[in-house]
């Protein structure tokens, strides 16, 4: 991400001089924090009946008439802060990259680095260079963050939008049942099957900042009961403005491929195999970041009856970026995972489920580079066990889910991450539910073999004995749907967080500096959200986030940048959308939000809006004119100076169905 | 804007984070005592599912020309005894048309009045009645749909049955066929099939 930002301007301060050692260390150490802030399936929601009208024959047969819990369960009574996004909204927003369809989760924080880094959070912990690692995020049950700093390398992933069924975003632990990682949240992208995309689909835009961007799907029948598709696309993005509104050398191109296979031998089983290619370059001094990849997934669940499932998935991923001067990455991820759903009695709902993983991660340290990772080939593996039990306590009235995940990770361990949760539903509409978790943030490459300079003698000497980071969260919510067009839900919470990184003397004598967990943390806040269907063809959807942090240093503990370099996030922020289906065939969308300061490094509130206007023809062709940030162009993350802005802009947009 | 945006923040500062969750929670609490009594009159997911599938019969079914008075006169969706879909059915056809029809929704006691119908769904409270029932409509341009068991095996047209927590279709031809009904292979090849074509 923004990694070689941050160490570049390292490089910068440890060229300036050294001005007595612990000014330097200081200021190389309040680099490596900006660094470090740097470098489920669930059944288909409730949807409105308008949305199930929408739904083509094929998903109204697989909608789900009682969704009975796996992963997760029916939006409307889960207890939990569960946002979807359907692609239908992704689409009606005018998005052109994944990180920009995020924005539409108020319980987001999402953040535009430059042109195509993203800094993505929730509930806070935002890391000021641009990395987050408290959440979890999945494309199609494929975990995407990367070990090395346990974040997500946004700009490599590339999806398809036209193909993604829905993005369900749940702020807070997710832990009990998917593990590390999902401290603070999870974000599950998931895609249609390849029986719900049939047939074909071009695109083509061009535009101001989105240069030009084209994209194609193709999908058929290869048999009974088996369909495919075949998509690729490519991006070409400008570079954001620099501080004196110039285009600044990070523009953008990626090139993306792939494939999903989904077979239905009968009616117990579903077979998917799915995967992806994808290359890209992003422009940077003194020469270019280059990346690439490729995954393959398979999965098979298998329904032995209304009472019992299964379900069995393996993936391969490998992915490769190259940041000359700084380092080069090549992680190797092996991932095999199983769940079994089972009803037990008349009241419980069991599941349970276990999987392994090896991370082959080889970084490549360049010589006399700024950092190092070292040892720079790593082997991690990751075993992991959980078990959730589900116990109607009284029938459609008070539910009670007790789950727990173990995992043993090669740095810190087995780790324990239990969850309480109770739902009460005094109505078919209304669920108000609490919960207690626990989870954790194992460490990271960046935690344990990060180094500076990239050779001894060394200022940052790794950190030998960093542990995972810890949170205790409670939670409670109330989801209510007073009428069928209006659905609203509350969440609010306060999570208390021990072990949070720090850069701590280790060593008086020898100034040298090692990465311990001398933090302690609190956050608390709430968050608002409605979806209304003002008329059959007005839709309105609304968010507001509340957040309030504090983080402080345990005793003894001193933090060389007292904590600051944990999290910068927005304590309000408001996002809506509105979609309009106007005569003619005519859609006219609007996607406005408000995102207050951000303390430090600070940046300024902000507004601004996208709007769409389209046009379809017969349902194959349509035109659009989309305009993105029309307010005009503002920074969203980093210091003064160094930051970048996204340009006010506008594309064309043709697109043909067949 | 940022007048307003920094009396809004000041406002709320005073009041403190605290005071604003438990705003949110009081304002939240008297909502859901005031609405617990009325929300109740939700019809479930199943109903509204199956709501949408009769608009999709409308969608992909064709009915004789014979069957509708004019080229303009709509396509009625009709329900027979106590009705499980409270509003659905007029929620999910609000603004929808087919061939230019418009879509009425009719809810019918009794089976004097089942002539007007192109779609009809026989509710469980008709139970004891499936033989007059299927008589009395047999050999007309009325889609006969239930959820009664053994309704499409007994000479009715379409079941919805649940398997695996889906809905599923089980379909007669034969006696769509006889009733002049074609039934597009869109909703006949996720559909299982009894009755023979001949």
């Amino acid at each position: 991400m923004d990694l070689k930002i941050r160490v570049t301007l390292t490089c910068n301060n440890m060229l300036r001089g050294w001005r007595g050692i612990m000014g330097k260390c200081t200021s190389i150490c309040t680099g490596l924090l900006f660094a470090f802030t740097c470098a489920a399936q669930e059944p288909a929601g409730e949807r409105g009946i308008q949305d199930l009208k929408k739904l083509s024959l094929d998903e109204l047969f697989n909608q789900e008439v009682t969704v009975v819990s796996r992963r997760a369960e029916n939006l409307s009574r889960s207890p939990s802060a569960v946002q979807v996004i359907t692609g239908e909204e992704i689409k009606r927003s005018g998005a052109t990259t994944l990180p920009e369809a995020l924005r539409l989760a108020s319980n987001l924080q999402v953040a535009q680095v430059n042109s195509h880094d993203f800094a993505i959070s929730a509930r806070g912990f935002n890391q000021p260079g641009g990395l987050s690692d408290k959440l979890l995020v999945m494309i199609d049950g494929r975990t995407i963050y990367t070990p090395l700093f346990a974040g997500v390398f946004w700009d490599a992933q590339n999806v398809l939008l036209e193909d993604i069924d829905r993005v369900e975003v749940i702020s807070g632990p997710g832990a009990s049942l998917w593990g590390a990682n999902a401290v603070n949240g999870v974000i599950n992208i998931i895609s249609k099957s390849a029986a719900d995309t049939q047939g074909g689909y071009v695109s083509v835009e061009a535009g101001s900042f989105v240069q030009d961007t084209a994209a194609f799907r193709f999908g058929g029948k290869l048999g009974t009961n088996l369909y495919f598709r075949i998509y690729g696309q490519r991006l070409d993005q400008n570079g954001a403005l620099d501080s004196n509104g110039r285009e600044a050398t990070n523009a953008w191109d990626m090139t993306q491929g792939g494939f999903r296979l989904d077979w239905l031998p009968q009616q117990a089983d579903t077979i998917t195999f799915q995967g992806d290619v994808y290359s890209g370059t992003e422009q940077a001094l003194p020469s270019n970041t280059t990346l690439n990849g490729e995954n393959l997934v398979s999965r098979w669940t298998h329904t032995f009856s209304n009472e019992s499932e299964f379900t069995v998935q393996g993936y391969i991923d490998r992915t490769w970026r190259r940041l000359p001067g700084i380092f080069a990455e090549d992680l190797k991820t092996y991932d095999l995972d199983f769940q079994y759903r089972l009803s037990v009695g008349e009241r419980q709902t069991w599941l349970f489920g276990g999987g392994y993983r090896l991370m082959d991660d080889e970084v490549s340290n360049f010589p006399s580079g700024a950092l190092a990772f070292l040892p720079a080939t790593y082997d991690m593996q990751l075993a992991s066990g959980f078990f959730q039990d589900e116990i109607s306590l009284v029938p459609d009235l008070l539910k009670l889910t007790l789950g727990t995940k173990l995992e043993h990770n090669d740095f810190s361990g087995i780790e324990i991450q239990p969850s309480i949760r109770l739902a009460y539903m005094p109505t078919k509409r209304q669920t108000v539910w609490l919960a207690v978790s626990r989870s954790v943030r194992s460490p990271s490459r960046i935690d344990r073999d990060y180094h500076i300079p990239g050779t001894a003698p060394y200022i940052i000497d790794g950190g030998p004995n960093f542990r995972a980071e810890k949170a205790i969260a409670y939670e409670l919510g109330y989801r209510f749907e007073p009428v069928h067009r209006l659905s609203t839900s509350i969440s609010t919470f306060f999570n208390h967080y021990n072990d949070i990184r720090s850069v701590e003397l280790s060593d008086p004598a020898t100034g040298i500096f090692q990465i311990e967990n001398g933090l302690r943390g609190q956050s608390w806040g709430v968050e608002l959200s409605g979806r209304y269907q003002a008329t059959d063809w007005w839709r309105l959807n609304a968010g507001y986030t509340f957040l309030k942090e504090r983080i402080w240093q345990k005793p003894g503990h001193v933090d060389l940048s007292s904590g600051k370099g944990e999290a910068n996030d927005p304590p309000h922020q408001f996002t809506i959308q509105s979609i309009m289906n106007l005569p003619s065939d005519f859609q006219l969308d609007l996607t406005g939000r408000y995102v207050d300061r951000l303390p430090s490094p600070n940046v300024p509130s902000y507004i601004t809006f996208d709007a769409r206007l389209a046009w379809e023809f017969r349902k194959h062709l349509e035109l659009s004119v989309v305009g993105q940030n029309l307010w005009g162009s503002h920074p969203e993350f980093g210091p003064a100076g160094t930051r970048y802005e996204v340009p006010r802009s506008v594309f064309g947009k043709v697109t043909w169905r067949f | 804007m940022e007048i307003l945006r920094s009396l809004f923040l000041k406002s709320m500062r005073r009041r403190g984070a605290v005071r604003l969750m438990l705003g949110a929670w009081v304002a939240g609490g008297l909502a859901f005592w005031g609405t617990k009594s009325h929300a109740q009159n939700g019809v479930s997911r199943e109903y509204q599912l199956k709501a949408v599938f009769l608009l999709n019969f409308a969608r992909f079914t064709e009915w004789p020309s014979s069957a509708f008075e004019n080229p303009h006169a709509p396509l009625v969706i009709a329900t027979l005894g106590k009705n499980p879909f409270n509003d659905a059915l007029e929620d999910v056809v609000r603004g929808e048309t087919v061939n230019g029809r418009p879509i009425a929704v009719a809810h019918y006691s009794s089976l004097e009045s089942i002539e007007k119908a192109h779609i009809l769904f026989i509710c469980e409270s008709e139970s004891g009645q499936i033989e007059k029932l299927i008589n009395a409509f047999s050999g007309k341009p009325i889609l006969a749909v239930s959820d009664l068991e053994n309704f499409a095996v007994r000479g009715g047209m379409v079941r919805f049955i649940t398997k695996n927590n889906k809905i599923g279709l089980r379909v007669n031809l034969g006696t769509l066929k006889a009733s002049q009904l074609t039934m597009s292979s869109k909703l006949l090849r996720s559909a299982e099939l009894v009755g023979t074509l001949d």
